[in-house]
Parts: structure tokens; C-alpha cells; sequence
């Protein structure tokens, strides 16, 4: 696993927001750190913290996409966190107009 | 080590009796070769690669999941298995919690980091989000009645 020296001052939620909001320019973002309800996990080693997220984008980068590819857009934007520590996602990824905004 | 992988070979169904299923078969000397238990994981002639290849090719359904079905040992590989279950079609399992050198390779063949995967009929649908998505909006329901007609 790789440093977790290097972003110290930021948490992983931060890092996420802005990795995602630079990368798929989302209309609306929302990370929730939910890893204290994977807390005693089976794969979350030693006293890791900030490895379970739920994360909602709306994006118009996701038009025409269909729900793997997207999910795979957002891992794509997540390498490092995902190489660092972070273990799962659950993510809702829509479209503007799915989500109603336009 | 080679137990595990013997185990993980008979689906993680049986995880918990694959050891005795593993140990009970008789090692008769006499025994031709074509009757031979054989073992996918323990033929050096197959890649990890080859083994998940095999694996969405011959299952149905197939999850590579935290823990096995019984036992999922991750929320997210327990909704999947949940939302699997209510179709009642049979699905294979591997622990990939068990052998961190298959979870790289299923990890490498679908291009996903997360666990748990599932496959139906070859093909990548996804983690528990799309999983469960898709038995909200019906597509899973049609996904499988193509699977169990064949």
C-alpha cells in the first residue's frame, strides 16, 4: 500500500471531492466517509481509518453512459486513494437530467 | 496453503466442507489418471487468469466476494449476495479474501478495484451498487431468465 504521508493535512473525503469534481466537473458532489460502519471489517487491517465512502455525482460527463462505465469513471478519477487504503464505494452517478436538474 | 486453494476450487459454497471433500477422496495409486480428482488451481498449467476466465465461462452466475455466501464477510458482498439469492438460480463464489494473488487477478481481468464482482454469463455487470440498480429496475430479473433458458 502506498504512503498515506504525502496528503496529511487533507482528508481522504476532500481528496475524493476534489479528484472527482476536477475530473468529471460535477454538478452536484457529495462524499460521506461511512468506514465506522465497516469498522472490525474483515479486509480493514490495524486501526485503518477512511476506507468506506458513500459518494452521490452528478455529472454530464455520464450521458450516454451506462452504470459500469460510469462507476469505472469514478474509480478511474480514485487510483491513488483506491492504491492507498481505500477499500469500497457505493456511489450513485447520474445525470443531470436524472437527477432532475435539468 | 494448497488447502485453501483446493477449497477454493469447489466454490465457496462448500468452503467450510471443502477441506473434508479435499481429504476424503481416496489417493488409490491404481486409480487411472482420467479418474483422478483433478484441481483447476493446483494445475500449473493455468494461470490465475485462465482460472477467472474459466470461472465466468462456466458459472452463470458468478461472485467474487468478502467471505462466501454463508458468510460474507463485507456489507457490500452481503447486499449483492442478497439481492443474488432472491432469484434462486445457482451461483459459484470465490473468497477472495482467502488468496490476495486471485483477488489481483480478477481485479486485473475486469479492470474494477472494488469487491464484490459479479458475472452473468460472461459478462461483467458490475459491484452491489449495479447489482442491486438493476433488480430495482428489473434488469436483472431479465438478465438471469436469459441465463436459466439455456
Amino acid at each position: 500500500m502506498g504512503s498515506r504521508g504525502a496528503n496529511v493535512l487533507l482528508t481522504r473525503a476532500s481528496r475524493i471531492k476534489s479528484k472527482l469534481q476536477m475530473v468529471l466537473e460535477a454538478k452536484v458532489l457529495e462524499v460521506e466517509d461511512v468506514s465506522y460502519q465497516h469498522a472490525g471489517h474483515a479486509a480493514v487491517k490495524d486501526n485503518a481509518s477512511e476506507t468506506h465512502f458513500n459518494v452521490k455525482v452528478v455529472s454530464d460527463k455520464f450521458d450516454g453512459q451506462n452504470l459500469v462505465k460510469r462507476h469505472r469513471m469514478v474509480y478511474a478519477a480514485l487510483t491513488d486513494e483506491l492504491e492507498s487504503g481505500l477499500h469500497a464505494l457505493s456511489i450513485v452517478a447520474k445525470t443531470p437530467k436524472e437527477a432532475g436538474l435539468s | 496453503m494448497e488447502h485453501s486453494r483446493t477449497t477454493a476450487s469447489a466454490s465457496g459454497s462448500f468452503l467450510q466442507y471443502g477441506l473434508r471433500f479435499s481429504t476424503s477422496v481416496p489417493n488409490d495409486p491404481d486409480t487411472h489418471d482420467d479418474f483422478k480428482p483433478t484441481n483447476k488451481l493446483e494445475n500449473s498449467d493455468l494461470t490465475l487468469k485462465d482460472i477467472v476466465e474459466q470461472d465466468v465461462k462456466d458459472n452463470h452466475v458468478m461472485i467474487y466476494m468478502k467471505g462466501d455466501p454463508e458468510q460474507p464477510r463485507c456489507g457490500f458482498s452481503s447486499l449483492a449476495v442478497r439481492v443474488l439469492s432472491e432469484y434462486r438460480v445457482p451461483m459459484h463464489s470465490r473468497n477472495i479474501l482467502e488468496d490476495p494473488e486471485l483477488k489481483k487477478a480478477v481485479q486485473a481481468f475486469s479492470m474494477w478495484p472494488t469487491f464484490p464482482q459479479i458475472f452473468i454469463n460472461g459478462e461483467f455487470i458490475g459491484g452491489s451498487d449495479i447489482i442491486l440498480n438493476m433488480h430495482q429496475n428489473g434488469e436483472l430479473k431479465e438478465k438471469l431468465k436469459a441465463t436459466s433458458s439455456e
